[in-house]
């Protein structure tokens, strides 16, 4: 028994959310549905942190492989496994998904056995994306988490959510699409394979590369997404449900990131290296540009949508950046942002199932009614614009210096978007929780222990990754190196630190 | 000595208990904060005589981050520098730890306020032991915050939220330069050891950076990123607005940013690299122009300010004008005197303030102030004439020259002797308009809060520690002399007794002035000069610095943000949207039209229409109006489909399936009931029974 769990760690992890979702459609009265979803979530986060215990970081590649033939006529197979970029990013749906059942706990009253396999759905289907070793497997769970986010959005939604909902499908349509396309020719240039392992060394011409790298690339920035991509996201975040904006902004954003780094970067070294300078201004007008526009926000979801966009501008600059800092940095940035703004999303939901508005102008004063609120908040809110000993310091700061070895004025083009996300966090607090509260607002009860509950372990890990990087770098280190060592184009086009 | 690690350590742990598991301490949290801050005070000296006998020791910690080339190892540094201002940092906030346990009885969030200056304590005395750029940089970040939380503590005052906002956000931007300037010293130097870096600073002398075509020196430019912090956090201008309104948090806290942490932290950042800032003379400059601009213009507003908090926030920001003017000249030496005896009577003069204004009952106009006068008056004494004649002694001289730089001479002697003559203007002005004049105004005084025994006590303290470092400047400087950048060793006497008695007459002649002026106001013969009230005005006004910096950088960033949302986000981008979908729409039609000359096929035009049929709805959906019915009837026939599935799996599976199943087992039980045992009929049911279930078993496993 214990073998044939280890050997199938990664499969029983899979498993879990799924067979909850057959569990759940036998499960009778609303309480029910909302305790089995809870183990069910719990146990997929046991199970992830068993992976993550017993990931060797000292392994090159992958880890927990296993491949079984699926259709072999296509010669398609169901192939998983883990590297440490994939560890930290399962570790992270996981950890999201009791939460987001437990954010939904009471404010969610209707339909709740929809809503809660749609969340196992999401959760499954993630998982199984960060862990696929076939491009084909890889694509159809990427499709799949389009379809429970759909869903939760034109259901649940905010009352602008049917457009919201139409407009992220139509996106992330489109780039799937497109992303499909360079699937397919990937597939045909490399001797009618999937199989993202054997792809990686596989000299494909340059003239070819840059094609197949600019399908994947709009693919991959319209998830993430890079500006100008990006319309779909504020709409789609701010009419989500809580769990709904906690799952996109805290996981499905991050499969464009992982995408960079699982396909772009291993298999189209050289149209990566072509492109890199592109996508680093690119980046860096989308940390500004999203600042900006948050800067401008007048409802509290939109604030926190667009300070999204502005935080993976850096990830792409990390990534793009070809060093073990800056893909560090990305990686770190990524469960960091889920973290600080997956408890932002969620504060902001707390906040929201009391008062029925997410104007900013509606508030003030909170610090008196709701201190504990307040406490959580403004941590999230410090971590997010990247205070020294919280996550996204971490993260962002790696970044730079990855970026710095390629030239000092992006880096200070990049720092200024650290100053707009100071400014556009600090004046949110200064609207929404300093001053005089209103009338209305003084009887607001703060915090229950359940929503507390859900924010706590977020905060704790906002810290851990400020304070003890090394729990994730030591993950990363030899993944991240394995990376850069294989593709020498790459290293090549980066210069060397001290030059 | 691993045991100094408490020093940083020990007023953590109080911030960490009481952030953690505070609840328990509520009225009681100074208890938890005042030892740990105590022990640290303590443990500061210790390090100072440990540090005075073996020199320099460092103590590792923890790896904090490795990856690739970057290996950060956070550690303790304890040299010269350092453990001269722990103890001023532990000091004063354990001062401040007690005097706040009774000033802020009876705040509802205490406990909050002593574990902010638990971290605030923490974070400077991790700035200053830190072995590390990195680590610095993030201590100094931590600070930021910290003041923030203090600033907004009376958070329901729409002010204190406004000027905490405003003094994080400056400081924000000029720690965009910090944060460059470490970013760009890893780059250089490939680590961010403090030592290390000092070690390889002559090295990388003639290094350049390139941008826009402009060559510019890497150690020049860590310099003026160093100053670029040093202008945010120690408030020199322009970005010195927020400390006044940094006025707004409790009084104790005004003692703990301008004397212990907060300000002093830019020249100790300059003192602390000073090897690698004295390798870059145009930096140097350029750290002195601040520096003296700041000095005389903190002077200058001071002269004109009537609320007393005020006027000592202004006079902080002269003072630590005249440090940073200090080290741009290369005197690091005489800045890190002048910041501790600085720091040890601002503490002092704040607290006594703050015990007048608490004894009166709140942030009060100067004029309605009561007499305190003497505790106040000797600290201003102190505050015009000591710290800053230390300054006219060093030998910079030989220094300037050394850089081609003899003309800074003169600036420096005009600069300093008019920083000390307005100093001392200002001084006695503020002693005498707040003290003096309206002493018979009766005011409900409530009782004090430091008993007079303490008052006494704590001035003969600064006194005393004031007059001890005077006494010993020159052992001092020598005892200094490791940890600072190489200045020429030997001191100049005899210019030294001459600056001195030069500078103290200055001092003494800025005093007579200003009583002169006090006195007859009507005879001073400039007053009602139009240019003497033109200037008087505008200083009243801090040169306009609020009004320019919301002309020139608020309110441009928010037009910005707001424009781009307006015309580029929902004009540009968001209608690209849509206008790809009649894009579509509008080429089927052509298409259409060509196929209905008769051109095309007619089996196109079904095509076309049907691609006319599909763009219009797309673009129907995409527009913002019209999404309603094509995706409602999907929605509805959704939740229709969804319900309905949960019907058919829910209801007849487990509700009526189930019954029905048991209805049958019921039935059979009552027909073998009704057939009565041992009948023929009986036993044949039994035996079909038998049958079957051997049947299924057998078919079961043959499989």
């Amino acid at each position: 028994m214990t073998s044939l769990f280890t050997e199938h760690l990664i499969t029983s992890l899979i498993t879990v959310p799924f067979a909850g979702i057959v569990a759940l459609l036998f499960v009778r009265g609303d309480v029910w549905v909302r305790r089995v979803a809870m183990g069910v979530s719990l146990l997929a986060l046991g199970l992830s942190t068993a992976l993550w215990w017993r990931f060797d970081p000292s392994i090159e590649g992958m880890q927990f492989v296993e491949r079984t033939s699926w259709m072999e006529n296509f010669n398609i197979q169901y192939a998983v496994g883990v590297d440490g970029i994939s560890l930290v990013l399962v570790l992270l749906t996981t950890l999201l998904g009791p939460l987001c059942v437990l954010a939904s706990w009471t404010s969610i009253a209707s339909k709740v056995k929809a809503y809660m396999v749609l969340i196992l759905l999401v959760e499954g289907a993630m998982i199984v994306v960060f862990t696929a070793l076939d491009l084909f497997l890889f694509f159809m769970l990427w499709e799949v988490t389009m379809i429970p986010m759909y869903f939760m959005i034109i259901l649940w939604g905010g009352p602008g959510r049917i457009q919201a909902g139409i407009k992220f499908v139509l996106y992330s349509l489109t780039g799937s699409l497109l992303m499909l396309v360079g699937i397919l020719a990937l597939y045909l240039q490399t001797g009618r394979s999937f199989d993202i392992q054997a792809m990686v060394g596989h000299a494909i011409p340059e003239d070819v590369q840059i094609w197949i790298f600019s399908f994947m690339f709009l693919g991959f920035a319209i998830k993430l997404p890079m500006v100008p991509f990006h319309s779909w996201l504020p709409d789609a975040h701010s009419e989500a449900p809580t769990a709904g904006s906690v799952i996109l902004a805290g996981v499905l954003l991050k499969m464009g990131g992982y995408g960079f780094l699982r396909i772009c970067l291993p298999i189209l070294p050289e149209a990566s290296v072509e492109f890199a300078p592109f996508i680093l201004w690119l980046s860096i007008v989308g940390i500004i540009y999203g600042g900006c526009l948050a800067l401008a926000q007048s409802d509290l979801k939109k604030l926190v949508a667009y300070s999204s966009i502005s935080h993976m501008g850096f990830v792409t600059l990390g990534i793009f950046a070809f060093n073990e800092q800056g893909i560090e940095g990305a990686v770190i940035q990524m469960f960091a942002h889920g973290m600080s703004t997956g408890a932002l999303f969620l504060a902001i939901g707390f906040l929201y199932d009391r008062t029925h508005t997410r104007m900013i102008a509606d508030y003030g004063g909170l610090q008196k009614p709701m201190p504990r609120f307040v406490v959580l908040l403004s941590i999230f809110a410090m971590a997010s614009f990247g205070l020294p000993g919280m996550g996204n310091f971490t993260g962002e700061f790696l970044v730079l210096l990855g970026t710095s070895f390629g030239g000092m004025l992006k880096v200070l083009l990049a720092m200024s978007g650290i100053v707009l996300a100071a400014a556009y966090m600090l004046w949110m607090l200064q609207r929404v929780v300093l001053g005089q509260p209103r009338a209305s607002l003084e009887s607001l009860p703060d915090l229950n222990a359940r929503e507390i509950a859900t924010l706590v372990p977020l905060v704790v890990g906002v810290f851990v990754v400020g304070l003890i990087p090394a729990t994730l770098t030591t993950k990363l280190d030899s993944t991240v190196k394995n990376l850069l060592d294989r593709s020498p184009a790459i290293v090549q086009s980066a210069s060397a630190p001290g030059e | 000595m691993p045991i100094f690690a408490l020093i940083p350590g020990l007023p953590l742990a109080a911030f960490v208990i009481l952030a953690v598991a505070g609840r328990r301490f509520g009225d009681a949290s100074h208890r938890v904060g005042i030892p740990a801050v105590g022990l640290s005070f303590a443990l500061s000296i210790a390090a100072l005589a440990e540090v005075a006998r073996n020199g320099a020791l460092s103590i590792p910690l923890y790896r904090f981050l490795d990856v690739g080339e970057l290996v950060v190892t956070v550690g303790l540094y304890a040299d010269q520098l350092t453990v001269l201002l722990l103890p001023l940092i532990t000091g004063v906030s354990f001062v401040v730890h007690v005097y706040s346990a009774r000033y802020m009885t009876g705040d509802p969030r205490y406990r909050k306020f002593f574990a902010v200056i638990g971290l605030f304590t923490f974070a400077m005395t991790m700035l200053v032991m830190s072995d590390n750029l990195l680590v610095t940089y993030m201590c100094w970040e931590v600070m930021g915050i910290c003041s923030y939380l203090l600033i907004s503590h009376w958070a329901h005052r729409r002010e204190a939220g406004q000027a905490a906002t405003k003094a994080f956000l400056v400081n924000a931007v000029a720690d965009v330069g910090l944060g460059f300037g470490v970013v760009l010293t890893f780059a250089t130097y490939g680590t961010f050891n403090i030592q290390e870096i000092l070690a390889q600073a002559p090295a990388m002398q003639g290094q350049t950076l390139g941008a826009f075509g402009f060559e510019i020196e890497r150690n020049t430019l860590i310099a003026l990123c160093l100053l670029s912090g040093a202008i945010g956090k120690s408030a020199q201008v322009p970005m010195h607005v927020w400390l006044p309104y940094a006025m707004e948090a409790p009084t104790p806290v005004s003692a703990l940013i301008h004397a212990a942490t907060m300000v002093n932290a830019g020249p100790f950042l300059l003192a602390r690299l000073s090897p690698l800032v004295l390798l870059a003379p145009s930096a140097m400059a350029a750290i002195a122009v601040v520096g003296a601009i700041t000095a005389l213009y903190g002077a200058l507003v001071s002269l004109t300010q009537s609320d007393i908090k005020r006027l000592l926030a202004y006079s902080t920001i002269s003072q630590i004008g005249f440090m940073i003017f200090a080290c741009g000249v290369g005197a690091f030496g005489a800045a890190i005197f002048h910041l501790l005896a600085h720091g040890f009577l601002k503490a002092y003069l704040f607290l006594s303030t703050g015990d007048s204004l608490w004894a009166t009952g709140g942030h009060a106009h100067a004029d309605a102030a009561p007499g305190r006068i003497r505790p106040l008056a000797a600290g201003s004494l102190l505050l015009a004439c000591v710290p800053p004649l230390v300054l006219f002694s060093g030998p910079y001289e030989q220094l300037w020259n050394s850089q081609h730089v003899p003309s800074a001479r003169i600036a420096f002697w005009v600069v300093a002797l008019a920083a000390v003559f307005l100093t001392a203007v200002y001084a006695f002005r503020g002693v005498v308009s707040l003290f003096g004049a309206t002493v018979g105004k009766s005011v409900q005084a409530r009782p004090s809060l430091f008993s007079a025994a303490h008052l006494p006590g704590l001035a003969v303290c600064g006194i005393a520690v004031t007059a001890l470092l005077a006494g010993v400047w020159s052992g001092f400087s020598e005892f200094l002399q490791p940890a600072l950048g190489a200045l020429p060793a030997e001191t100049a006497d005899a210019s030294l007794t001459v600056a001195l008695a030069v500078s103290l007459a200055v001092a003494i002649l800025g005093w007579c002035f200003a009583y002169y002026c006090h006195l007859r106001p009507a005879a001073v013969p400039f007053a009602r000069r139009e240019w003497v009230k033109t200037a008087y005005v505008l200083f009243l006004n801090k040169l306009y610095f609020d009004e320019i910096h919301r002309a020139v950088a608020v309110n441009p960033a928010l037009r910005i943000s707001r424009w781009l949302l307006h015309q580029l986000e929902e004009r540009i981008i968001n209608r690209t949207v849509h206008e790809v979908g009649a894009g579509v729409r509008e080429g089927a039609r052509v298409l259409e039209g060509s196929a209905e000359s008769g051109v095309i096929d007619p089996a196109v035009t079904g095509v076309a229409r049907l691609v006319t049929g599909t763009a219009a709805w797309l673009e129907r959906l995409a527009e913002s109006g019209l999404v309603t019915r094509g995706p409602r009837v999907a929605t509805n026939l959704l939740v229709r489909v969804s319900g309905w599935l949960f019907r058919v799996v829910d209801k007849p599976v487990t509700e009526e399936t189930v019954p029905r199943v048991g209805g049958l087992a019921d039935n059979t039980g009552e027909t073998l009931q009704r057939i009565g045992p041992r009948t023929l009929r009986h036993h044949l049911v039994i035996i079909v029974c038998w049958l079957s279930l051997a049947i299924g078993l057998t078919y079961l496993l043959a499989n």
